[in-house]
């Protein structure tokens, strides 16, 4: 198991956002969070990545146990991830937003940095290189120089990705990557989604739309901040649990 | 025993007199947000038209008072429509026209009449006594002033309809405006009376202690301890923020001396904002 | 991620020499002028330069901490103490005046650092008032009310030698500062500064960062505040309070928070412009505020934005077309 959460609690004052959480997840997997609004998918992901701390349960990560660790560290550890808002670097260009996301590897020491040393300059070319491959990858090269702030919203949450991507993942956690997508852009990042798979990296995708199922090999349901349902895409599909909590609540799927 | 009925007389004055001030700083910056850092130098430019008014045109001093309070109100609503209100939210360019102002002012004063001390005239002569305690009536007069100007503020603010828009406004801005309150009205309104409530203030510290150039300076640090300890809109916790320091400014320098007690006084609201940097008043500042 | 041109390429020298050339011009100014009370004024310029741009060094991390005039006074009590009580030379007070002041503004960071910005720019504020009183409650050691006199002299009388000294001590902060900001360091501090969850989640530990940056822009106000110590020999806590504070924080406003030169631009402006207004005497605040006002209503980006807002205007005019929008802000 390349990650694995045992009985993760998130309690908020009188609100017990998530209750009792277990998942595991394989390495090489891309396994699906799904749920309707509300249900505590995100914290689980803010949970993993220590940007909230939990009240009970633990959290391990590739052997290692990351429960108290924070964003930083986490990040350092070999886990990117997007975030369901897509905040930014607003000010920088969609290059200079991917080139600072390098900021783990190659790592330069600061007085290499400070003093412009040989090192610092080939880890900047290599980072610049990297930074257009990744760009090339998600179709962001076109616009390497325009603001972030200025983009639409599709290319925005592309971005997103890309800073993620940044991190050379190991595994990545990605927050509502379809939502306000287009047709096209939702094919687009599907197909990117898969490709960053067969590389090697681990994904776990959180989302209310059911679509991004075809993509998992696992999905896990989630309502309400308790597991519901776990198993094949095709499996949880049938499941009548899962489409009460769906349908029940007049929740409309797709974009 | 005169100690103690001294120490607490002070402690009244100046816990009244800082509350005071702070209302008017309290008012524009839990409406609007706006920090108004020149509020200092509207408290001392007020004590100075007092003394202008009573030495130069040889009024009454507390026809001078109610004048320089007007004064001093319409200038604050005229610095509140035309140098604060187009740049709500822009902090930058609001600490910049409020150190232009507390220039313009602090020149001024300088020019008009230097750097020596003056004071104003006292409000009232004599001294009361009963049994072994006596009061100066002054001292009396003054709290008198205080107290029943902060009592009128908080009948105003809980008790009339514009006191009300004016709650409305501080706790949800668009709110109050989609209701239908007229926000720049109200805005205006509590700018002038904060500003009247400083410079009347201005002069009742004027005479109770003296006018100097600095006292606006010495003042605003008051105010924003205030204003920062209470909360973003909260007036009750104001006046207990005030009683507060006023405790700690009259009482503290009895044991060690002034400059130490106002860096332990400074140092104890420091360490208050590091436990509950919200104030322990107010709602959180959206800042 | 910006273009390398080869070392050799003469468009990568056109910026480096002019600034070389206005160096070299203000180093033989007093040769040209002769004036000492002028040198004076310089003197004192180029000191507060150094602080001015510290300040703003810390604000391209998204903090902007008040109590940048306290830090000062903090490398200068610290350096007068050190040179009065313990006979220390200047050499060795000024380095221990800026890490004074960068170990305090780290130490005082540290806890600071998680309020969010008007809870931190208040909370600076009470922290820069308190250090005055702290100066002005130190009795004997830091002469309270009546200043610290009896400082060693760096110079002697020789005015022109503190002119050089503090020059070169300007270009080599100014040098220094550059190279922070426009590395990789910078950059990551820009980045914290628009989105702390994103810089967090690729690695970067911007509790550490915004204290990191903090120390740094505090050791130069205090080692501009040792220097000024020397220079003066006699310090009074009101030069170091809120005041001046605010004041540092003008001079960045009126030159412009966006650029480097725009603290640069700020203190010499509002330095430099009321004593040769002389004539003014009295009235020459007035200046100042004036100064202020004119950016605050006309160009709130600072005077940098000047020539911007200058050659768009011109182009308006020449178009005759209507522009919605200041470019390249």
């Amino acid at each position: 198991m390349f990650l694995e959460t045992k009985g993760l609690t998130k309690r908020f004052g009188g609100l017990t956002a998530v209750n009792h959480f277990d998942m595991y997840v394989n390495k090489g997997e891309i396994v699906g969070l799904i749920g309707p609004n509300g249900a505590g998918k995100t914290t689980i992901f803010n949970l993993i990545t220590g940007f909230i701390r939990l009240t009970k349960g633990q959290i391990i990560f590739d052997g290692k146990d990351i429960t108290r660790k924070k964003p930083h560290q986490v990040a350092r550890l070999g886990i990117g991830r997007t975030f369901q808002l897509n905040p930014l670097f607003a000010d920088f260009t969609v290059l200079q937003n991917v080139s600072a996301s390098f900021h783990l590897h190659p790592r330069s020491s600061l007085l290499d940095i400070y003093f412009n040393t040989k090192k610092y300059r080939r880890n900047e070319a290599y980072i610049l290189e990297q930074s257009l491959e990744i760009m090339r990858l998600v179709g962001l090269d076109k616009v390497k120089d325009e603001l972030a702030k200025n983009l639409p919203h599709g290319y925005q949450k592309m971005l997103g990705i890309a800073r993620a991507l940044a991190v050379k993942p190991k595994l990545l956690l990605l927050d509502e990557p379809i939502a306000g997508m287009n047709p096209d852009e939702i094919e687009f990042t599907m197909t990117g989604i898969e490709k960053t798979k067969q590389q090697g990296t681990t994904i776990v995708v959180v989302e209310h739309n059911m679509r991004i199922m075809d993509l998992c090999d696992r999905v896990v349901v989630i309502n309400f901040g308790q597991k519901i349902a776990e198993g094949r895409p095709k499996e949880v599909r049938e499941n009548e649990e899962v489409t009460r909590a769906y349908f029940g609540d007049e929740h409309v799927a797709g974009s | 025993m005169e100690l103690a009925v001294a120490t607490i007389t002070n402690l009244l004055i100046l816990s009244s007199m800082y509350i005071l001030v702070a209302l008017g700083f309290a008012f524009l910056f839990n409406m609007l947000g706006i920090p108004n850092f020149a509020h200092g130098a509207i408290y001392m430019l007020g004590g100075y038209i007092g003394l202008a008014l009573i030495s130069a045109v040889g009024i009454n001093q507390w026809a001078a008072l109610i004048i320089a309070a007007v004064a001093m109100g319409a200038f604050g609503v005229f610095l509140e429509r035309f140098c604060f209100r187009p740049f709500v939210g822009d902090f930058n360019r609001i600490i910049m026209v409020c150190v232009a102002v507390i220039v313009i002012l602090q020149t001024s004063v300088n020019i008009i009449v230097g750097t020596q001390i003056v004071s104003l005239p006292p409000f009232a002569e004599g001294v009361l006594r009963i049994g072994l305690v006596s009061v100066s009536y002054e001292r009396i007069a003054t709290f008198a002033v205080g107290a029943f100007l902060l009592g009128a503020v908080v009948w105003f603010v809980n008790r009339t309809k514009w006191g009300q828009q004016m709650q409305a406004i501080s706790q949800d801005i668009e709110g109050a405006f989609l209701q239908g309150i007229k926000v720049h009205r109200i805005s205006a309104l509590a700018s002038f009376i904060g500003c009247a409530l400083a410079a009347i203030a201005g002069c009742m510290i004027g005479a109770y202690l003296s006018l100097g150039p600095f006292m606006g300076d010495f003042m605003l640090v008051k105010v924003l301890i205030l204003a920062i300890l209470s909360g973003v809109g909260s007036i009750s916790g104001i006046f207990i923020a005030g009683l507060v320091l006023g405790a700690l400014d009259s009482i503290l320098p009895l044991f060690i001396s002034g400059a130490a007690s106002d860096a332990v006084a400074v140092g104890i609201v420091v360490v208050l904002l590091l436990i509950r940097p919200q104030g322990f008043f107010g709602h959180e500042a959206e800042m | 991620m910006i273009k390398q041109l080869s070392i050799t390429d003469k468009r990568k020298w056109t910026k480096p020499s002019i600034l070389a050339g206005l160096v070299v011009l203000i180093a033989l100014l007093p040769v040209i002028h002769g004036s000492s009370y002028i040198t004076h004024i310089f003197i004192l310029t180029f000191i507060y330069i150094i602080a001015a741009v510290s300040l703003r060094t810390i604000t391209i991390s998204g903090q902007f901490p008040l109590a940048h005039g306290a830090f000062m006074g903090i490398g200068a009590y610290i350096a007068g103490m050190a040179s009065k009580w313990l006979g220390w030379p200047p050499w060795l007070t000024m380095p221990l005046g800026g890490l004074m002041a960068m170990g305090i503004g780290m130490l005082i960071g540290y806890p600071f650092a998680r309020l969010r910005a008007l809870y931190y720019a208040m909370g600076s504020l009470f922290f820069g008032i308190g250090v005055t009183y702290i100066i002005y409650a130190g009795g004997i050691w830091t002469g309270g009310y009546a200043g610290l006199v009896g400082i060693q002299s760096m110079f002697g009388s020789s005015k022109v030698a503190y002119y050089y000294f503090f020059l070169g001590l300007t270009v080599v902060c100014l040098l220094a500062l550059y190279r922070f900001e426009f590395s990789r360091i910078g950059i990551t501090l820009k980045a914290i500064a628009q989105s702390h969850l994103v810089a967090s989640s690729v690695g970067i530990n911007e509790g550490w960062y915004r204290i990191m940056v903090v120390g740094v822009g505090c050791f130069f106000a205090g080692l501009a505040g040792a220097g000024y110590a020397h220079y003066n020999t006699v310090l009074s806590p009101a030069s170091f309070g809120f005041m001046a504070t605010l004041w540092l924080v003008m001079y960045v406003l009126l030159g412009g928070i966006k650029s480097f030169a725009g603290p640069i631009i700020g203190t010499t402006i509002l330095v430099l412009l009321p004593e040769f207004a002389r004539d003014l005497k009295v009235y020459s605040p007035y200046l100042s505020a004036f100064l202020l006002l004119i950016v605050v209503f006309l160009m709130p980006q600072g005077l940098v934005s000047l020539p911007k807002l200058v050659m768009s205007w011109y182009s308006e005019r020449k178009k005759g077309k209507k522009i919605t929008h200041v470019p390249g802000n």
